[in-house]
């Protein structure tokens, strides 16, 4: 074997890093691109399935109610404010602030998944009436399965956060969970368009 | 680069010329438990993705067992070894292991094992969701297995079409069962995807830029980008076929909306690009063989990499040219048509460029490389007739035949399992540390190529002869017997070839020649580090100069030292130029990922008997999830004050 001759030392580098820099955001790029495909083949179906219908909602079932899905949109807008605020003092490593952050945000987030069922019934069809019902279902069934893995997760780091077990590594992973939130809300938005207003255009 | 340059006066020490610092390295890179706790909880991923390997295997000789059986039936006219509905079970078990539980698991298994150790990387990136991924894919290997010997085995094809897999036409758990196998595959298979592609971008020795990346990385890149693209379309199809099943959903189901041909969509804009995920990782791995056994870098590089891509690309263009005897406008058709010939070309490129540097180079015939030899003739004749049915008119004449039967043999054992043979030649000394016998590997290399070739040829004329497939017996007016017999010996050719193949690995194991560290004189920086590679794989981090890696002309081999020895970490480095960028610690071994795996996998069980199951498991995951994430006390990176 050759002898090995050192060029470099490494011991100088970071070993906490923040966004692209670190795996794990790279990690929760490819689990939001999964997760954002799974919403794209729900909305797939719930269009490709329209061609079987004169109308859409069918004759006979009305048009999706509007009242607790928009003010859920606007819920769900502001719940940005405070994961705005938790990403900012996470990279400062501040825990207090990210923590009392963390905390807003999670009550904001309860209140959505309680708007969210109320607006199952908004919908005003069922998964088992037709091909309609069960598609609109399944678009804001699957998008909710994303919810409340997001308010889990933001449960888990404000446990951890609470009872002093934060390390410089968790904050940088809450900075990845707040670039998930806004994944989420993202990919909500053309959903609400899909199936709360493009009923009323077509 | 942002790592401190040395100054020539002080030169250091590299870490495995410091024998505390390696007992220290060995200490903290070993698994903290022996026995069977060691065993449950490591998240080494070489010996994970061993397990993947052997498992993955397994499946195959399950999967080779289910097709043995279905040509003993076919061997002569009106056979009744197995009646109908037990062919069904194996022709349906059968392909669902084939596609499902071997030939992507074991691909992605052999990249969990050879890309970090090629790209000179010490772990995957997230050692504990490989443990979980492989523990995920386990439970549904013996899901399956389990319920076909409880006569509930999936009946329904690997493709599971509906409206026959709906409510209406599969009464019983069959069809549940499909969906939910798919399910434990398919979240794998994602979760092996990611490791692949973190690993590949975010952990390269220094130095290995884009263009130095070996050509069997670069595979597994593509393929796993494929994945992360294809996989949720039938794992969200899947759902939606035990959603129709259990809950009432009407998705499929003509009479209130729901439509058939969206199930094959779904299916096949999966099932298509799964093709593909199969074959490239065997691209790359006829790529490394044919670089060492001809002696010579790979000719035309870039063209390499760009038809990996392109074929990558191209494979999402096909899936419609599965559908051809479905009512679909005859424009799109011919659109699929095109894409289906076009696809050629970037294999065609491969083709040439391996032809060229086998030309040019001094090649050595050693059994690795007969495989590859052996996939030329065998991927060839598939691919040609994978040309003739890309053809509307003459793919409805042969749809559904054992013409298509035979094409897709000749694909997938010429484009997969030929350079799998070959690469398990190639890297058993690394993995084991002792070299296969290249007398028994000749004998299984020839009993293969002709026992492929005896079973498969014959179908071609079989289905121009009308014979359609799935079919569990025929009469012998049809005059089908003979060319079925030939079939069936040639199947009995192929199950010596892989008999021999597991006498030459028992005996290698006991007695097989010690291998070294680089037996062939290879150029990647696996062969770099001692065969099998210790449980930290690189104490030093290799630096990489130039493409040649180990054929570099250097009187020593550089190398970066400073990460730490009392806590396991990885260097990462910049995604296109891989200059040092940061240490990351990785978690200690952990009994989570395989809790988290039992949980999921009662989710998904329980699923196919009540929809609560699948509330109930994920209640019980959720505790799982934040014992995992929590973070350990005494052994963790610094406190939040210390860092700042």
């Amino acid at each position: 074997m050759k002898p090995v001759r050192v060029v470099a030392d490494v011991s100088q580098l970071p070993d906490v890093t923040f966004g692209p820099r670190s795996t794990t955001w790279w990690g929760t790029i490819g689990f939001m691109v999964t997760e954002g495909l799974t919403l794209v083949i729900c909305a797939f179906a719930y269009l490709y399935l329209r061609k079987n219908f004169y109308h859409y909602p069918p004759e006979g079932t009305p048009l999706p109610s509007l009242g607790v899905p928009l003010v859920q949109v606007l819920v769900m807008l502001i719940s940005i404010v405070p994961m705005v605020y938790a990403g900012r003092y996470a990279r400062r490593l501040d825990v207090d602030g990210t923590r009392a952050a963390l905390l807003i945000a999670l009550v904001i987030k309860l209140g959505i998944l309680v708007l969210r069922w109320y607006e199952f019934p908004a919908l005003n069809t069922r998964w088992n009436s037709d091909a309609y019902g069960s598609a609109a279902w399944i678009v804001m069934g699957f998008h909710t399965t994303l919810l409340i893995l997001d308010v889990a997760e933001d449960a888990g780091f404000a446990l951890i956060l609470w009872t002093g077990h934060a390390r410089a590594q968790t904050m940088s992973d809450v900075v990845d969970d707040v670039i998930y939130w806004y994944f989420t809300v993202a990919a909500w938005l053309p959903l609400f368009v899909l199936l709360f207003l493009y009923p009323r255009w077509t | 680069m942002s790592a401190a340059p040395l100054p020539d006066s002080a030169p250091l020490t590299p870490l495995s010329a410091d024998p505390d610092a390696m007992a220290e390295l060995e200490r903290t890179w070993r698994s903290s438990h022996t026995g069977l706790w060691g065993w449950l909880t490591t998240t080494d991923n070489k010996r994970i993705a061993k397990r993947y390997i052997i498992t993955a295997f397994m499946m195959f000789l399950l999967g080779g067992i289910d097709a043995a059986m279905m040509r003993l039936q076919l061997s002569r006219p009106e056979n009744h070894i197995l009646g109908p509905d037990l062919y069904n079970q194996f022709f349906s078990t059968h392909g669902t292991t084939m596609m499902f539980l071997f030939a992507v698991p074991m691909m992605t298994a052999m990249g969990l094992y050879f890309v970090p150790l090629m790209v000179g990387s010490r772990e995957v990136a997230f050692p504990r969701l490989n443990a979980f991924g492989y523990y995920t894919y386990l439970i549904g290997c013996v899901f399956l297995y389990v319920e076909f010997l409880m006569n509930t085995g999936i009946d329904v094809g690997w493709f599971a079409y509906v409206p026959l897999a709906g409510p209406q036409f599969s009464a019983g758990k069959r069809a549940d069962v499909w969906a939910q196998t798919v399910t434990f595959t398919e979240i794998a298979g994602i979760i092996a995807a990611i490791q692949i592609i973190v690993t590949a971008f975010k952990q390269r020795a220094p130095g290995m830029s884009l263009d130095r990346i070996p050509l069997f990385v670069w595979s597994m890149v593509v393929v796993s980008v494929m994945i992360i693209f294809a996989m949720p379309w039938v794992a969200v199809g899947s759902q939606f076929l035990a959603m129709d099943r259990a809950i009432d959903t009407h998705l499929f189901n003509p009479a209130e909306g729901g439509d058939a041909i969206l199930w094959q969509h779904l299916f096949w804009f999966f099932g298509h690009p799964e093709v593909y995920i199969i074959f490239i990782p065997g691209l790359g791995m006829i790529s490394s063989i044919v670089t060492t056994f001809a002696r010579r870098q790979i000719f035309g590089y870039a063209a390499m990499v760009l038809s990996l891509v392109a074929t990558g690309v191209l494979a999402f263009g096909l899936w419609v040219h599965h559908m051809f005897a479905t009512p679909l406008p005859q424009l799109g058709e011919s659109f699929f048509t095109a894409a289906s010939v076009t696809i050629a070309i970037p294999s065609g490129v491969q083709i040439f460029c391996w032809i060229a540097t086998m030309w040019t180079g001094r090649v050595r015939l050693a059994t690795p490389m007969l495989f590859v030899l052996g996939f030329f003739i065998v991927f060839i004749i598939g691919g040609l007739t994978g040309v003739m049915v890309a053809s509307v008119p003459f793919d409805l004449q042969v749809h559904d035949t054992y013409f298509v039967v035979a094409h897709f043999h000749y694909v997938l054992l010429g484009g997969a399992v030929f350079p799998l043979f070959g690469a398990f030649y190639y890297w058993f000394p690394k993995v084991t540390g002792r070299m296969l016998s290249e007398t028994l590997g000749k004998w299984q290399f020839w009993l293969f190529l002709i026992g492929v070739n005896v079973t498969f040829f014959p179908m071609h004329i079989l289905g121009l002869q009308g014979m359609t497939r799935r079919i569990y017996t025929y009469l012998a007016a049809t005059g089908w017997g003979t060319l079925n017999l030939v079939a069936s010996i040639g199947a009995i050719v192929i199950a010596s070839s892989v008999i021999v193949f597991l006498v030459n690995v028992v005996a290698s194991l006991r007695s097989g020649a010690i291998a070294g560290n680089n037996p062939w004189d290879s150029d990647t920086l696996e062969w770099a580090t001692t065969s099998p590679p210790g449980p930290c794989s690189f104490p030093d981090i290799p630096v990489v100069t130039s493409r040649d890696g180990l054929w570099e002309r250097r009187d020593d081999v550089p190398v970066m030292t400073g990460l730490r020895t009392d806590r396991r970490e990885v260097l990462v480095t910049t995604l296109h130029e891989a200059e040092p960028e940061s240490r990351h610690m990785l978690p200690s071994d952990s009994i989570w990922p395989l809790l988290l795996a039992l949980a999921v996998g009662g989710a998904f069980i329980g699923a196919v008997y009540t929809p609560i199951g699948l509330v109930i498991g994920t209640i019980v995951a959720l505790p799982i999830a934040l014992g995992w994430a929590w973070p350990k006390a005494p052994t963790g990176p610094e406190m939040v004050d210390d860092v700042r």
